[in-house]
C-alpha cells in the first residue's frame, strides 16, 4: 500500500513534469499547427542556458525569468526567419523542417558543448520531505509547482487577454480570424515566442533535478507529443490531463516492468488512443 | 415508384449546435432532386452526412434500401454516391485527365481502361481539350465541370451536386443546365443543392426545402414558391415570388 | 508521361555499374559505388512513405534494421543469409503495420511521432534483448559464395547492390502509373475529395508503408552480408533515421530520381565531412544535414528533383496555355 501511494505520488509528479515541457508545444500547435519537432532541443538549449547562470551564480530559480525572457525572443526570431517560410510551403514542409532544426541544434551542441552530462553545481532544494510513508525531494515538488503555475497562468492568458483572444480565434478559423483584422504572422510569432519562454521556464526548472547534454531534450519531446496527444492537440487543459496520465504510466511501468521498458506503456497508450480517440481525451475534432 | 436514397429525421450536431434536426427526403430513381433553403440551413451539412464526409448523429440514410448511415466516407463512393463540392476541391498537382482518371479507377483495376474511360468522360462533359492542364490553372467554371466528370468517371448511380451553377455567368449556367439534361439522359440521378430557384424550376421534377436544420416542404418547385412556410423561411415575411427566385442581395 | 526516358537513364546506370563491378579493381572506388547504391535504395524506400504517400518517417532506420538483423540471426542459427529476405521483410511489414494502421488515416504528424516512438522502442529492445545481442550486436561468421551471399572482393556486392536498385527504381516506375500511384498522389492534394471518389487513405497509405518497410529490410540484409557486423548504432539508432530522411529531402520528395540524387549528395557529403571534421559523432556532420533540410524545407521544399521538373513543367505549362498545344502523349 505505501509502495502504491508512493508510487502514485511520484507519478503525479513526474506527470508535471511532462506538462512543463508539453504545454508550450500544444500552445504551438493549436495557434498554427505545426508540430515543432525541435522541441526538445529548444528545451536543451534553456537548460544549458540556466547551466550557464548558475555558473556565474545566478541559480536556476533566480535565472527563469531571464532564460523564459531570452528563450521568447529565440523563438520569435525562429518564427520570422524560419517557420513561417515553412507554413507557405506543402504540410510535409513543416514537418521534416523542424526536424532539420532538431539535428542542426543538437549537432550544434554537440560541437560546442561537448558530449558530457553537465549538472547545476551545489543544486538548491535537494532535500527530501516526508509526508507519512511517502518521501518527496523538495526540488520535484518545486517542479510540480512551477507547471501547475505555469499551466495556470497560460490558460488564464489565452482565456483572458487580447493577444489570446486573437489565438484562439486563428485556432478556431485561420480565414474568419484574417478577415477580423488579426495579424496572422504577428499573432503566430507570439505564440511561438510564448511557446518557447515556457520551454524556457521548464528547462530552468528541470536543471534542479536533471543534468543536461546535447540529446537532454528528446525524452522529454517525444513524452511531450505523447502528452499532446494523448491531451488532444492544442488543448492546455489536455496537456495537463494527459501529462499526469503518461507520468503514472511511466513511473508505474518502469516499477512493476524493467526499467528500461517503462516507456512501453506510455507508447502503447498513445497508439491506442490515435487508434480509438483521434481527437484526445479533451480535444475538439 | 421507389426511392433511389430515403433520408428520414437525419440530425447533425457539433457541440452544442444543431446543424441538422430532422431532415426528411425522397429521391426518386432517374429524378433530378433539388435541395434548397435559406443561407445557412444545414444543405451542406446534410449532403455530407449523405456522402458520409460527416457521420450524422441521429436518423437515418437508405440507399437503393440499404442503410448507409455512419458508413465511411470513401465506401459510400464504392456504393455509387458521388459528389461534387460547393467550394471546388480539385487535386491541384493532376493534370485534368489525371484527375477524372483517379475517379475512373474506382471500377477499373487497369490504368489503361481508366485513361480511356476518362478521356471518354471528358469528352461527355467538354473538358477534352484541356486534359493536360493543371487542376490548379482552370477558371472556376471549369473547375466545377473538372468536379462532375471526376465524380462522373466513379460510374455513380446517385450524383450529389451541391452549387454547381454558384458563380457561374448566364452563358455558363445555360452550358451546364444543358449538361445535367445530359447527365440525366445517362440514366444516372442527381440531387443537387441549389442557392438560386430560378435554376431548378425548369428541370427538377421534386423540390426539399430545409430551414434551419429541418424539412419545411417537400413537392414541385411551383408549389415550394407559393408555399407560406417557404416564404417565411427564406425571408421572414411574405414577398413576391421573383424576389424568392432572384438572387440572394 | 511515358516511362521510356526513366528505363533508359536506368539501363544506363546498370551498365556503368557493371561496369564498374568487373573493371574496378580499387576498394575504395567500389565501396563508395556499393554505399551510394544502398542509400539511394533506402531513399527509395523513405520516399514511397513520406514523399509519395506524404507521412514523413524519422524511424526509418528500424526496417533497415529488421534486415540486418534478421540477416544475422539467419547466419549465426546456421541457416542461409537468403531465408532473411523474406524473414525481414515479414518483421518490417508488421512494424510497419503496428505503427500505420492507428495513424495513416489521420493528420501526418500522428504518423510521423508514432514512428520515434516505435523506433526507440525497438532500439531499446535490441540493446536489451539477449537474443538480439544486446548493445553488442553481432559479427558475422565468415564465409563464401553466393549459397552463403559472402564475397572476398566487393565486385558481387556492388552487383548485387545494382540489382537491388534496379528492382527498387522499376517498382517505383511501376508505381507512378498505376492505381496506387495514382491514388496516393489524390490523397497528398486532397484527402476528402480523394476519399470522395472511394479511395481508402488509410489502405493505400499502408500498402505503401509495408512495401517501403520491405525495400528498406532488403537493403538492411545486404548491409549486414557486406559489413558482416551489426550493432544498434550502425542499424537503428535515430543517426540513420536522420540520414534516411536526408537523402529523400534533398533529392525531392515524391520524385522517381530524387533519392538517387540525393544519396550522390549525401555520400559526397558524408565524405567531405569526415576529411574537414574526421568522422562523425563530434556533431559537425549533424550541423550541416540539419542547416541543408533546413534550408530545403524552407526555400525548396520539392528537393532537387522536384525543383528540376517544376522548371520544366513552368517551361512546358506557359507553352500548353494555348488550346491543343500541349504534348500528345498518353501515358
Amino acid at each position: 500500500m505505501d509502495t502504491f501511494a508512493q508510487l502514485l505520488v511520484g507519478g503525479l509528479l513526474t506527470g508535471l513534469v511532462f506538462a512543463l515541457v508539453a504545454v508550450g508545444l500544444t500552445l504551438v500547435y493549436g495557434v498554427m499547427d505545426v508540430v515543432n519537432f525541435a522541441h526538445g532541443e529548444f528545451l536543451m538549449l534553456s537548460m544549458y542556458a540556466a547551466l550557464g547562470l548558475a555558473l556565474i551564480g545566478i541559480g536556476p530559480l533566480l535565472g527563469l525569468p531571464l532564460v523564459a525572457i531570452a528563450l521568447f525572443l529565440f523563438g520569435i526570431v525562429v518564427y520570422r526567419v524560419f517557420i513561417r517560410r515553412l507554413l507557405a510551403g506543402p504540410s510535409e514542409a513543416t514537418v521534416f523542417g523542424t526536424f532539420g532544426l532538431l539535428v542542426l541544434l543538437q549537432g550544434a551542441a554537440q560541437a560546442t558543448l561537448t558530449s558530457d552530462f553537465q549538472s547545476v553545481p551545489n543544486p538548491p532544494l535537494q532535500g527530501t520531505i516526508h509526508l507519512g510513508p511517502i518521501a518527496l525531494s523538495q526540488a520535484t515538488l518545486v517542479e510540480g509547482i512551477g507547471a501547475l503555475v505555469l499551466t495556470a497562468s497560460l490558460f488564464a492568458f489565452v482565456e483572458y487577454t487580447e493577444t489570446g483572444r486573437a489565438m484562439r480565434a486563428l485556432a478556431e478559423d485561420r480565414v474568419a480570424a484574417t478577415l477580423m483584422g488579426i495579424d496572422v504572422q504577428r499573432v503566430n510569432g507570439l505564440a511561438f515566442g510564448i511557446g518557447a519562454a515556457c520551454v524556457g521556464a521548464a528547462g530552468s526548472l528541470l536543471m534542479l533535478s536533471y543534468p543536461v547534454y546535447p540529446t537532454a531534450g528528446a525524452p522529454f519531446a517525444l513524452t511531450a507529443f505523447v502528452v499532446v496527444a494523448l491531451g488532444g492537440f492544442g488543448s492546455i487543459q489536455g496537456a495537463l490531463v494527459g501529462a499526469l496520465l503518461v507520468g503514472l504510466l511511466e513511473v508505474f511501468g518502469g516499477f512493476y516492468l524493467a526499467p528500461e521498458l517503462k516507456m512501453v506503456p506510455v507508447y502503447v497508450a498513445y497508439l491506442a488512443v490515435v487508434l480509438l480517440r483521434p481527437q484526445g481525451l479533451l480535444g475538439r475534432r | 415508384m421507389s426511392s433511389l436514397l430515403e433520408v428520414r429525421g437525419l440530425a447533425k450536431r457539433f457541440g452544442s449546435v444543431r446543424a441538422l434536426d430532422g431532415v426528411d427526403l425522397d429521391v426518386a430513381e432517374g429524378s433530378l432532386t433539388g435541395l434548397i433553403g435559406p443561407n445557412g440551413a444545414g444543405k451542406s451539412t446534410a449532403f455530407a452526412c449523405i456522402a458520409g464526409a460527416e457521420k450524422p448523429s441521429a436518423g437515418s440514410v437508405r440507399f437503393r434500401g440499404r442503410e448507409i448511415a455512419g458508413t465511411a466516407y470513401h465506401r459510400v463512393a464504392a456504393l455509387g454516391i458521388g459528389r461534387t463540392y460547393q467550394l471546388v476541391q480539385t487535386f491541384a498537382d493532376m493534370t485534368v485527365l489525371e484527375a477524372v482518371t483517379t475517379g475512373a479507377l474506382l471500377r477499373r483495376a487497369r490504368l489503361r481502361d481508366a485513361i480511356a474511360h476518362a478521356q471518354e468522360i471528358l469528352a461527355f462533359v467538354g473538358l477534352a481539350e484541356k486534359r493536360y492542364r493543371l487542376g490548379r490553372a482552370l477558371t472556376v467554371a471549369d473547375k466545377k465541370r473538372l468536379e462532375v466528370a471526376r465524380a462522373l468517371a466513379t460510374e455513380p448511380t446517385l450524383l450529389l451536386l451541391d452549387e454547381v451553377m454558384a458563380g457561374l455567368t448566364p452563358a455558363e449556367c445555360g452550358a451546364a443546365v444543358e449538361l445535367l439534361r445530359r447527365i440525366l439522359a445517362r440514366g444516372v440521378t442527381v440531387l443537387m443543392v441549389e442557392h438560386v430557384m430560378e435554376v431548378l424550376m425548369p428541370i427538377a421534377e421534386h423540390v426539399v426545402v430545409i430551414a434551419a436544420g429541418k424539412t419545411i416542404f417537400s413537392g414541385t418547385a411551383a408549389g415550394a414558391v407559393r408555399d407560406a412556410g417557404v416564404i417565411e423561411a427564406y425571408l421572414g415575411s411574405p414577398l413576391e415570388h421573383g424576389e424568392i427566385a432572384g438572387h440572394a442581395p | 508521361m511515358t516511362a521510356r526516358p526513366h528505363l533508359y537513364a536506368l539501363g544506363a546506370i546498370v551498365v556503368l555499374g557493371l561496369l564498374a563491378a568487373f573493371g574496378v579493381r580499387d576498394a575504395v572506388v567500389l565501396d563508395l559505388v556499393f554505399t551510394l547504391l544502398l542509400y539511394a535504395v533506402l531513399g527509395q524506400s523513405w520516399n514511397w512513405i513520406s514523399g509519395y504517400a506524404g507521412n514523413i518517417s524519422f524511424g526509418h532506420a528500424i526496417f533497415f534494421g529488421c534486415g540486418a538483423y534478421a540477416s544475422a540471426l539467419c547466419v549465426t542459427h546456421g541457416l542461409t543469409p537468403w531465408l532473411a529476405i523474406p524473414a525481414g521483410a515479414l518483421a518490417a511489414a508488421a512494424l510497419a503495420l503496428v505503427t500505420g494502421f492507428p495513424t495513416l488515416g489521420l493528420r501526418g504528424h500522428y504518423f510521423s511521432i508514432a514512428t520515434i516512438a516505435v523506433a526507440a522502442l525497438v532500439e531499446t529492445f535490441a540493446r536489451t534483448t539477449p537474443w538480439l545481442g544486446k548493445a553488442n550486436g553481432f559479427e558475422l561468421p565468415i564465409a563464401s559464395g553466393w549459397a552463403a551471399l559472402q564475397f572476398p572482393q566487393k565486385g558481387p556486392y556492388v552487383v548485387l547492390a545494382l540489382a537491388l536498385f534496379a528492382a527498387v527504381q522499376l517498382a517505383t516506375i511501376a508505381l507512378e502509373r498505376s492505381r496506387l500511384g495514382y491514388y496516393l498522389r489524390a490523397l497528398r492534394a486532397n484527402h476528402a475529395a480523394a476519399a470522395s471518389v472511394g479511395i481508402d487513405e488509410r489502405r493505400c497509405k499502408l500498402i505503401a508503408f509495408a512495401w517501403s518497410a520491405t525495400m528498406a529490410s532488403a537493403a538492411g540484409v545486404l548491409y549486414a552480408q557486406y559489413t558482416l557486423f551489426i550493432d544498434p548504432p550502425s542499424t537503428l539508432a535515430l543517426a540513420i533515421s536522420i540520414d534516411i530522411a536526408l537523402i529523400g529531402v534533398v533529392g525531392g520528395i515524391g520524385t522517381l530520381w530524387g533519392p538517387a540524387a540525393g544519396a550522390l549528395v549525401y555520400v559526397v557529403l558524408a565524405k567531405a565531412v569526415a576529411l574537414r571534421f574526421g568522422g562523425a559523432g563530434k556533431g559537425y556532420d549533424l550541423v550541416i544535414y540539419g542547416a541543408i533540410i533546413c534550408l530545403i524545407a524552407a526555400l525548396r521544399p520539392y528537393g532537387i528533383v522536384g525543383t528540376i521538373v517544376d522548371a520544366i513543367r513552368r517551361r512546358r505549362g506557359s507553352i500548353a496555355v494555348g488550346p491543343g498545344a500541349a504534348a500528345e502523349t498518353p501515358a
